[in-house]
């Protein structure tokens, strides 16, 4: 027979195979019959070594045209085979049965907090140390101006371990600390967890967190106090938010100052949260009393900085509108799991 | 420390309403709390700082409204000649200088003893007080007004004619007004008679002396005491009055006096009888420092531009005196009742809190900007925590405080603990040296809930007692897993068993790229104990709890935890990434099943695998563990699935095969073991 004219049976043959096709299998299968490594198309070009120059030039072409045809034809008719599978398959599942899940876990609300903190202060330019939660007498009280036998003490009641030693009431140990070993500038945030002998109820711990923070260079003011803090008061809680200093008392900080932000709850209307007077007390804060300069060794007549402080545990109350600070250490998870 | 506004307008003509007065006080630092308005006067709650004594009587607060709102004070001020010098055989005296620098008394004879007038009452029943009879009602008027706190005595029962401020001794009994028996500890400060202690210097007055509706006589005490006696006596005795909530925080030297003369004009008014002799014991120095005042140094603390006009009025307003002007410095000297003016900052403070808080502009200017990249440690933790928190753990955290029983339970994983001195609870007594007990009992908190299947982990610290005033803080990483880890219609339930809280670590410890290892241990309290190592360093312990330990906390069922070091990890990881090319030539794969005795280490395989020396070896995965019908009692079939692979080219069927059968040749050597 006419190699030629044998083309264009294989042409005919195929096209009525391909057709009658049905699936991805007995595609394959027609692919191979007819251009695989023993089809026949892949056999007729393997014999053209045999041929006249003209005749294998013409075959060739032609047979080259047609397997680049037939593989098209063939790779065209799998991807329909595959649609149509894929629409049969969804057909056939109940898609909404539920998914297969992982469980997920989730970071607790005062580490999430905290960090949130954190992290404003560290885009302020604040740097993060930490310190000993067992401490001694000198840098919870002395060296923060805080004198024995004073009713100043009261605030800062306070574990003891054995002589001078004891569990820091404040973070504020750690500011002594840090000036002890560097010189100003300094411009950091201590965070960490503090204790204070209280009965435990839905307000007290004699276990919470706290993140202070302070500032310290040549001229620093009571206006970046105020600036500073209310960077932070905005980022926290939001740009609408008020804030309001008042003069209060720490032994450490001169001038004192309370700091309260308009109720977030209310947004300063007054309501039970902020006691109807539409403030809540969130920080203390003040300008760094020369004698805690003293006692690490600054130059107070060169130096000024400021000082503040926030109990972690209050905020995230404030925040999460968590009325109970017990929830935080049972630990139950339907508690933990509203904060994934 | 209550306020009432009608009483407080006697002093000072505001020209504001409560609510405002209220504010113009909160704003000036006496935060005024609660505010009830009633019968045409309102009553405020303040809560006065412990360096304002002087806020603590209605004229201090007057005093304060008169610097806010600019407007004058009238201090009322007794004059009054002593109408006779009789000192009916009294004697007094002061044998405890120390304790009590100055002691005044006064005799007022012939009083009559009755229900105190209408405007006297009115005021001490507003902020608060009981009222008694005229001259109780007077004494306490005269404290709540300039805050000098004074006690009459009954002089007719002041045995011997003597008053003495002296040490109790030990054992001493006094019956104090309240009725209550109290028994004196040595060096308490007492007044006393002749035979016996008549009252708790600065606390409170005796029974047996009080002023009764038979008194003719009263002896009428003004004294000051010293701040730390009295806060001692007080906490000593349990007992905080009017009287050494004030003496504690410091009274006006200045008033003793005063303040006398006010209750000797005021209790003739209101109970008639004669002043008599005037007892002055004693001297107290009022020491006033002189402090200079540098407008243009507090300005720049402040961060505002101040005028001495505006200065000097607000140091005027607040009795602080203003000696010499000098250009940019003032040189003033504070009022008596101003103990807490001792140096230029507190002045500054003084100008702040008047001028107003809110009248200081905020800048940020100041701020430093710094490279302030995320500590190691911090990061560290947070990738930990990102990690441990997708692979379903909730992040629990716990008390650092625990109880005997939670320290000695856990003896087994517990270094030397840290007690405290002043603990508020037998239950929360030790600093924890162990994660265990705030792990079990969340655990227990929640299967008690019927939340049984749980995987928590806490970030914590153990704390422990190295040597006398040496401790170390360890920070530390506890998983805790139990119950079914998956749950769902396809593949049913699982329960958490050990290879799990293992694969938990591995995944921990796979995110840092470390590699721990694993060796049997034994450790009271668990089973399947096993140590934790990372580059060759104790790191910790996983295991399964105890039934016994369980017991004690309720849980019936199985608990797996872990208890890693922080140190190791943190020290050892590397989080800086550094690239590795990618292999170009595949991989081909071999699988062994080594049959062995049950007993023999599944790591031990392992290793000899890797150990075979061959270079081509990429990985070794262990992919089945088999024991039953197919395999010999007694022993089992390990299936590993070998890696091999070069980098240069692809290696050949042949190559590989001859590969395999000397890897194979060679834990048969080592380990003695048979192939399936």
């Amino acid at each position: 027979m006419d190699i030629l004219s044998r083309l264009d049976d294989i042409k005919k043959d195929f096209k009525a195979e391909l057709a009658a096709a049905a699936g991805e299998k007995a595609l394959e299968e027609v692919r191979i019959k007819y251009t695989g490594r023993k089809g026949e198309l892949t056999r007729i070009l393997r014999s053209l070594g045999d041929l006249s120059p003209e005749l294998k030039k013409e075959v060739g072409k032609k047979a080259n045209i047609l397997k680049k045809e037939f593989e098209e034809a063939i790779s065209s008719s799998r991807e329909e085979a595959q649609q149509i599978k894929a629409r049969k398959k969804q057909e056939g599942i109940d898609v909404t049965l539920p998914g297969i899940t992982e469980r997920l876990g989730s970071l607790h609300p005062i580490t999430q907090t905290m960090e949130k903190i954190n992290d404003i202060f560290v885009s302020l330019g604040f740097r993060i140390a930490e310190g000993p939660e067992i401490e001694t007498e000198f840098y919870n009280f002395e060296a923060l101006n805080i004198p024995l036998d004073h009713p100043s003490r009261d605030a800062f009641d306070t574990f003891y371990i054995e002589g001078e030693n004891l569990l820091r009431s404040h973070t504020s140990n750690v500011q002594i600390h840090v000036m002890q070993t560097q010189p100003p500038p300094v411009q950091a945030i201590m965070p960490g967890r503090v204790y204070r002998p209280d009965t435990v109820d839905a307000t007290h711990s004699f276990m919470f967190h706290q993140v202070e923070g302070l500032m310290v260079d040549e001229d620093v003011t009571f206006a970046d106090l105020k600036g500073t803090l209310s960077m932070f008061c905005k980022s926290m809680f939001g740009e609408e938010i008020r804030m309001r200093l008042r003069p209060h008392f720490f032994p450490f900080t001169e001038p004192s100052a309370e700091v309260d932000i308009s109720c977030i709850m209310c947004k300063g209307k007054g309501c039970r949260v902020c006691s109807g007077n539409g403030w809540l007390e969130i920080l203390g804060a003040g300008m760094v009393d020369p004698k805690v300069f003293e006692a690490v060794g600054y130059d107070a007549g060169k130096y000024t900085g400021y000082a503040f402080g926030m109990g972690v545990e209050r905020i995230a109350m404030l925040q999460y509108g968590i009325d109970d600070i017990r929830l935080f250490y049972e630990n139950d998870i339907r508690f933990l799991n509203q904060f994934r | 420390m209550r306020l009432s506004y009608n009483w407080l307008k006697e002093y000072v003509d505001v020209h504001a309403g409560p609510r405002d007065l209220a504010t113009g006080l909160t704003m000036s630092g006496s935060e005024v709390g609660q505010m009830e308005e009633r019968d045409g006067d309102a009553v405020m709650e303040l809560e006065i700082t412990t360096n304002r004594p002087d806020c603590l009587n209605i004229v201090g607060l007057a005093r304060e409204a008169s610097a806010v709102f600019n407007r004058d004070l009238n201090v009322p001020r007794a004059e009054i000649s002593e109408t006779s010098q009789e000192r009916m055989d009294m004697e007094c005296r002061i044998k405890a200088p120390g304790k009590c620098p100055r002691y005044t008394a006064r005799i007022i004879t012939g009083i009559t003893v009755k229900p105190c007038g209408d405007k006297i009452r009115r005021h001490i029943t507003s902020v608060g007080l009981r009222e008694v009879n005229n001259i109780v009602d007077v004494t306490n008027f005269c404290l709540m007004e300039q805050g000098q706190p004074l006690h009459a005595f009954d002089l007719d029962k002041l045995e011997g004619g003597r008053v003495i401020v002296r040490e109790a001794a030990k054992g001493e009994k006094i019956t104090t007004i309240d009725g209550e028996e109290r028994e004196l500890e040595k060096g308490m400060l007492v007044i006393a008679d002749a035979k016996k202690p008549v009252a708790i210097a600065g606390v409170m007055g005796g029974k047996e002396t009080e002023v009764t509706e038979s008194t003719k006589n009263i002896l009428v005490e003004s004294a000051y005491f010293d701040p730390v006696s009295v806060r001692r006596t007080a906490h000593a005795l349990g007992l905080s009055t009017d009287s050494s909530y004030r003496f504690e925080r410091g009274v006006d030297k200045g008033m003793i006096k005063p303040a006398s003369d006010r209750a000797a004009e005021l209790i003739v008014e209101e109970a008639g009888g004669d002043i008599g002799a005037f007892f002055d014991e004693g001297a107290l120095e009022v020491e006033t420092p002189t402090i200079k005042f540098d407008m243009a140094r507090a300005g720049r603390i402040l961060g505002i531009p101040l005028e001495t006009d505006q200065v000097e009025n607000i140091f005027r307003r607040l009795g602080i005196t203003v000696n010499e002007k000098d250009e940019n410095i003032l040189t003033v000297t504070g009022p008596s009742f101003r103990e807490d003016i001792t140096r230029e900052v507190d002045l500054i403070e003084e100008v702040a809190r008047i001028y107003g808080y809110h009248n200081i502009p905020a800048r940020v200017t100041k701020l430093v900007p710094q490279v302030t990249r995320k500590q190691h440690q911090r990061k560290v933790l947070e990738k930990l925590r990102t990690i441990l928190a997708a692979r379903g753990l909730n992040e629990i955290m716990t008390y650092s405080l625990v109880s005997r029983e939670a320290v000695e339970r856990f003896r087994a994983i517990s270094a030397d603990e840290v007690g405290l001195f002043n603990p508020v609870s037998e239950q929360h007594r030790f600093l924890t040296p162990h994660l265990a007990d705030g792990m079990l009992r969340s655990v227990a908190w929640n299967v008690n809930r019927g939340n049984r299947d749980l995987g928590l982990f806490e970030l914590g610290k153990r704390y422990s007692r190295e040597g006398k005033g040496k401790y170390s803080e360890s920070l530390t990483l506890c998983v805790g897993l139990t119950g079914d880890l998956r749950k769902n219609w396809e593949e049913g339930d699982r329960k958490a068993h050990f290879f799990d809280i293992k694969g938990m670590i591995d995944t921990v410890f796979t995110g840092f790229r470390l590699e721990p290892a694993y060796e049997r241990a034994e450790i009271e309290s668990f089973e399947s104990a096993t140590e934790v190592k990372i580059t060759g360093e104790k790191a910790g312990f996983i295991a399964e709890c105890g039934r016994s330990v369980l017991d004690k906390y309720d849980i019936e069922q199985p608990v797996f935890i872990a208890q890693i070091r922080l140190d190791g990890l943190i020290k050892n990881t590397d989080l800086a990434h550094h690239y590795r090319s990618i292999p170009r030539f595949p991989s081909s794969t071999r699988d062994v099943s080594v049959l062995c005795e049950g007993s023999l280490p599944a790591r031990q395989i392992y290793d000899a695998i890797l150990e075979s020396g061959e270079e081509l070896i990429r990985s070794a995965e262990l992919v089945d563990v088999y024991t039953g019908e197919q395999v010999e009692a007694g022993k089992k079939s390990l299936t590993y699935s070998i890696e091999y692979g070069l980098d240069t080219r692809t290696l050949k069927d042949e190559e590989i095969d001859s590969v395999h059968s000397r890897v194979k040749d060679h834990i048969r050597k080592k380990l003695g073991v048979a192939f399936r």
